[in-house]
């Protein structure tokens, strides 16, 4: 799952990014509104933290562009701006949720959670997919209840294929979701990737569609 | 000769000694052509009682210009109006159009003001931010001092929304003749609402007369409906319910939930400022304290009685617009 941070003040950018980082999400930051619109339009995002106070194009006027032109990946909004009045205008404009400064990073981290699952079209907050559960609010991965160790981009890689179950994924999609954009991609190293998760959770959870990408089985 | 009623009076001296010494000639010569033409005096009279009438009449519309003025400057204070309307007499309009033009001045000044506070306000907010998080991962680490600054940093953030909502709320006595739809207002709020307490999917109800309106800016109706309604929403088990109805002058609105209520004896407590009641929960805890200022600014009032859908019910009333 790759987020974009845009926020101008770069210490909060940072521990945004770091906070992220660590909770599994490939991060991608942007200090202000013209690189953020860049970043939505050429790169494959799947849930964004904006602040409304960016330099170059407001926030507001970006999530309004974004919905008018059809683009409808899940917004958080975090800004100083916490008058209630301001809050219902960030969401008639198009975001998804709203927060105001300052703000617990835990609570950032659940509601784009919470974010990302519904957008997704899942309800239960724990993903499933026959003996293999991932719950993104910690992080852990279990086969038949026994906890399985991955590292971050293993975690990636599963934690995009199980939001899209029942989907083939293609190669280049995952790679896209995965990296952040300053990453050197190679999208031969998804194939490693995937061998190492059949290696970790058995062979049969992850099906390879030949010439179209991988699938994982909606199966309860 | 310093005093208007000395002049007045010297004045009014001179002028009746004239007018006297005329009409003690024109009454010689009504005399003679009395006799002349043979006037009927009952006609003399009558005319006479017509003419001075008249005078009075006339007299009277000046003066009950004057005393509109007064009227007018009532509802200026009062908030009802931001400026003195109507046309005055020529002596007076001068006088009318530079107070305008001065409360005109004012407004603009106290616009800035409250502005500049906002500044402060979100120019604060974003050092906070990244203050707390190093603090949050400090206390993380162990630290006391991480903790210690997490604490100070959020009662710096409420301080700050305190201090602006009572910023906001003292200007707000000087725009006057506005109307706010209360039922445009609590549409906007449960869209808002929906979104931000998707996770618990509560109801919002609502069932407020399209042509109820209130005496009181979009933005500040939005800060004491969003304050109420995200309470009712945070300890609501699956319902909110608002509705409205009009007391003579004033609008009520009342929102329910179906929550655990609160007990009698906290409700007065938790309007004041800094209490809480629910430490646990997050948010602001200067929420109903906010409401209530607000609502007193604007001349209406917010009370906490039990509900009858099994919670918290609260009732704001404000005046119609």
């Amino acid at each position: 799952m790759r987020i974009l941070v845009a926020e101008d003040e770069p210490q909060l950018r940072r521990q945004l990014a770091e906070a992220l980082g660590e909770a599994g999400y490939a991060v991608d930051s942007a200090a202000d509104g013209e690189r953020a619109d860049y970043l939505i339009q050429t790169e494959e995002i799947d849930a964004v933290v904006l602040d409304l106070g960016l330099p170059k194009i407001d926030g507001l006027t970006l999530l309004r562009r974004w919905r008018e032109a059809g683009l409808f990946v899940p917004v958080l909004i975090l800004t100083a701006r916490g008058s209630w009045h301001e809050k219902v205008q960030g969401i008639d404009g198009g975001a998804d949720d709203y927060m105001s400064k300052p703000f617990r990073m835990e609570e950032v981290l659940a509601r784009l959670r919470a974010l990302i699952r519904r957008a997704s079209g899942n309800a239960s907050p724990e993903l499933r997919c026959g003996a293999v559960t991932l719950d993104p609010r910690t992080g852990r991965v279990r086969v038949d209840g026994a906890a399985v160790r991955l590292t971050s981009h293993e975690f990636r890689v599963l934690s995009y294929l199980m939001h899209h179950r029942g989907r083939v994924v293609s190669q280049a999609e995952l790679t896209e979701h995965i990296y952040a954009q300053s990453f050197n991609r190679d999208s031969n190293t998804v194939e490693v990737f995937i061998a190492r998760l059949r290696r970790k959770l058995g062979s049969a959870v992850i099906e390879t569609v030949r010439g179209l990408g991988y699938r994982i089985e909606e199966r309860t | 000769m310093r005093s208007l009623r000395s002049r007045l009076l010297v004045g009014s001296l001179l002028w009746t000694a004239g007018l006297l010494s005329i009409s003690h000639m024109l009454f010689l010569l009504v005399l003679r052509w009395h006799a002349v033409f043979r006037i009927n005096p009952h006609m003399v009279l009558l005319g006479g009682a017509v003419l001075m009438l008249a005078g009075l009449l006339y007299l009277r519309g000046g003066v009950s210009r004057i005393e509109q003025l007064r009227v007018r400057l009532i509802d200026v204070r009062e908030g009802r109006s931001n400026r003195v309307e109507g046309t005055y007499p020529s002596e007076v309009q001068p006088l009318v159009n530079d107070l305008n033009a001065l409360l005109g001045e004012r407004e603009e000044a106290v616009r800035r003001a409250v502005a500049k506070a906002g500044d402060l306000a979100h120019g604060l907010k974003t050092p906070l931010a990244v203050i707390a998080q190093e603090a949050a991962r400090g206390e993380g680490m162990g630290s006391e001092a991480g903790a210690l600054i997490g604490q100070q940093v959020e009662r710096m953030r409420r301080q700050i929304d305190y201090h602006l909502a009572h910023a906001r709320a003292g200007a707000a006595g000087t725009s006057a003749g506005i109307h706010c739809s209360v039922a445009d207002s609590v549409d906007g709020l449960s869209r808002t609402l929906r979104r931000l307490h998707a996770e618990r999917g509560i109801v919002i109800e609502s069932d407020v007369s399209a042509d109820h309106t209130v005496r009181v800016r979009r933005e500040d109706l939005d800060e004491m409906l969003g304050n109420l309604l995200d309470n009712a929403c945070r300890f609501a088990r699956v319902r909110v319910v608002v509705s409205s109805e009009q007391l003579e002058k004033l609008i009520a609105i009342t929102i329910d939930d179906d929550g655990p209520g609160l007990p009698p004896s906290m409700r007065d407590e938790v309007l004041q400022r800094g209490v809480r009641a629910d430490e646990s929960a997050p948010g602001t805890g200067f929420g109903l304290a906010i409401v209530r200022d607000l609502a007193e600014v604007y001349g209406g009032s917010i009370s906490l009685e039990g509900s009858p859908a099994g919670g918290l019910r609260a009732r704001l009333q404000l005046p119609q617009g």
